[in-house]
């Protein structure tokens, strides 16, 4: 029965949790620039203020797409922390992301259609690499079940650690961080797909970025099996070093995103399964 | 409301370039930088008219740019607050009375806080977009009070508009 409590109060308290890594991540990015940065709890002061706006929205649809993204995204977290089958975890995340592409495709915006195109091209990059992951874990624990992982007595850190680092190259393209950041690119797309998201809508869409990061975690704590304190351990490296390569490098093209995914990332994966497969 | 006091610590600033010489935009960039670090209070500076707060407008007002310049400011979901930067922007400046320029920002849209100076310095764009939360606050209350008592929430119009916005431009070498 303790088992179960423990996901389910993960799941409830995701937009919480997703909140204060975010701010906790804005100060981090501060300090490494010397500067003082935003308190702690700042993205909750923009959640609270977005909520106040006067809402405008391009067409129905396109807020409606906007707020199934976030509905769609939390389920995929609920579906990964109660321990459900990964590769369904792996294709509700293609849906949520899939949702927020077809919204910026409905409005007229330019800058939107562009973010899109690049979100595509990001899941590109990414997916293989997540999916190749998951056959790993399959190979080594006989199950799909993130429910496995989760229970296993030998971290699968041990087992496929190529895995876990092809994992690392990817999440900054998850997470929109640089060098990986064509995206959201502020500088040249102002935000990409969530362009055109403004009031209570563009929040579902500034929340929805919060539960990506508990999903992202809890992805890396797959790799800790059921050693609590290597799962923390693990969370945390994983913390500094999106930040550190996010604050150290710069954006590069979206060709040099994929085929960097595509031949170093991917490869790690494939090299990965076929040692478990091996043995 | 208790949602309003939370307006003042997350402003969210969109920065637009009016024509002017850049001077004034460097130094919009400089607050963002170590030395000034706006962002500890809060403040981003988004490219997005429809998730910012607050305007910051640079320059003269070329005829080229004022439609864009209207349609920026009419993007922007209320409250919001218009902060000109600048000699250019409060009054027209240097350029004030020739032929491609109108005398400042506010012919055309409503301007809450005039930032003066040629270029301003930093430390007067902090001040201005500080006195601008002030407003934008009072300005979200009776935003609120006039949903609340259904009535209507711009009560004078104190901005002139001297000019038609529609005009063309008119061709000065006869």
């Amino acid at each position: 029965m303790n088992n179960l409590w423990v996901p389910i109060i993960l799941i409830i308290l995701a937009p919480l949790l997703g909140g204060l890594v975010y701010g906790f991540e804005r100060i981090i990015k501060a300090r490494m620039q010397r500067r003082i940065g935003p308190p702690l709890l700042q993205p909750f002061y923009d959640f609270l203020k977005l909520a106040d706006k006067r809402k405008m929205i391009v067409h129905s649809a396109h807020a409606f797409l906007g707020i199934m993204h976030f509905v769609s995204l939390w389920f995929a977290l609920a579906v990964l922390l109660l321990g459900g089958d990964l590769i369904l975890v792996i294709f509700l995340h293609l849906l949520s992301t899939a949702l927020l592409i077809l919204a910026a495709y409905s409005t007229r915006s330019i800058f939107s259609h562009l973010g899109a195109n690049r979100t595509a091209i990001s899941i590109l990059a990414y997916e293989p690499v997540l999916i190749i992951i998951a056959v790993s874990i399959f190979m080594l624990t006989g199950s799909f079940d993130a429910a496995a992982a989760f229970q296993s007595e030998q971290p699968l850190l041990y087992k496929m650690p190529l895995a876990f680092i092809a994992l690392l190259l990817v999440l900054p393209i998850k997470l929109k961080k640089s060098p990986f950041d064509v995206a959201e690119a502020h500088q040249e797309l102002t935000g990409g797909v969530e362009l055109e998201f403004s009031g209570i809508f563009y929040e579902a869409v500034y929340t929805a970025k919060w539960i990506d990061y508990v999903f992202c975690y809890a992805l890396v704590y797959l790799f800790a099996g059921n050693n609590i304190l290597l799962g923390t351990g693990l969370i945390v490296c994983t913390f500094f070093y999106l930040n550190a390569l996010d604050n150290s490098t710069a954006r590069v093209s979206y060709k040099q995103m994929l085929r960097f995914s595509l031949t170093v990332s991917f490869s790690l994966a494939f090299i990965n399964l076929l040692l478990n497969s091996l043995t | 409301m208790k949602l309003a006091s939370y307006r003042k610590k997350s402003p969210w600033i969109l920065h637009y370039n009016a024509g002017g010489c850049n001077g004034c935009d460097i130094e919009i960039l400089a607050c963002l930088s170590p030395k000034y670090d706006i962002e500890r209070f809060g403040m981003i500076n988004t490219g997005n008219p429809k998730q910012s707060d607050i305007l910051l407008v640079t320059g003269p007002v070329t005829k080229r740019n004022r439609e864009r310049l209207v349609e920026i400011y009419a993007q922007m979901p209320e409250p919001k607050v218009v902060v000109a930067c600048g000699a250019c922007a409060s009054t027209g400046g240097v350029f004030r009375g020739m032929y491609n320029c109108e005398g400042g920002i506010d012919q055309y849209i409503p301007v809450d806080v005039y930032v003066c100076g040629c270029g301003t310095r930093p430390e007067q764009i902090i001040d201005g977009v500080v006195q601008a939360l002030a407003i934008l606050e009072t300005k979200t209350k009776e935003l609120e009070e006039s949903v609340r008592l259904n009535k209507e929430a711009i009560k004078e119009n104190k901005q002139l508009n001297r000019r038609n916005i529609a005009d063309e431009i008119k061709p000065v070498y006869t």
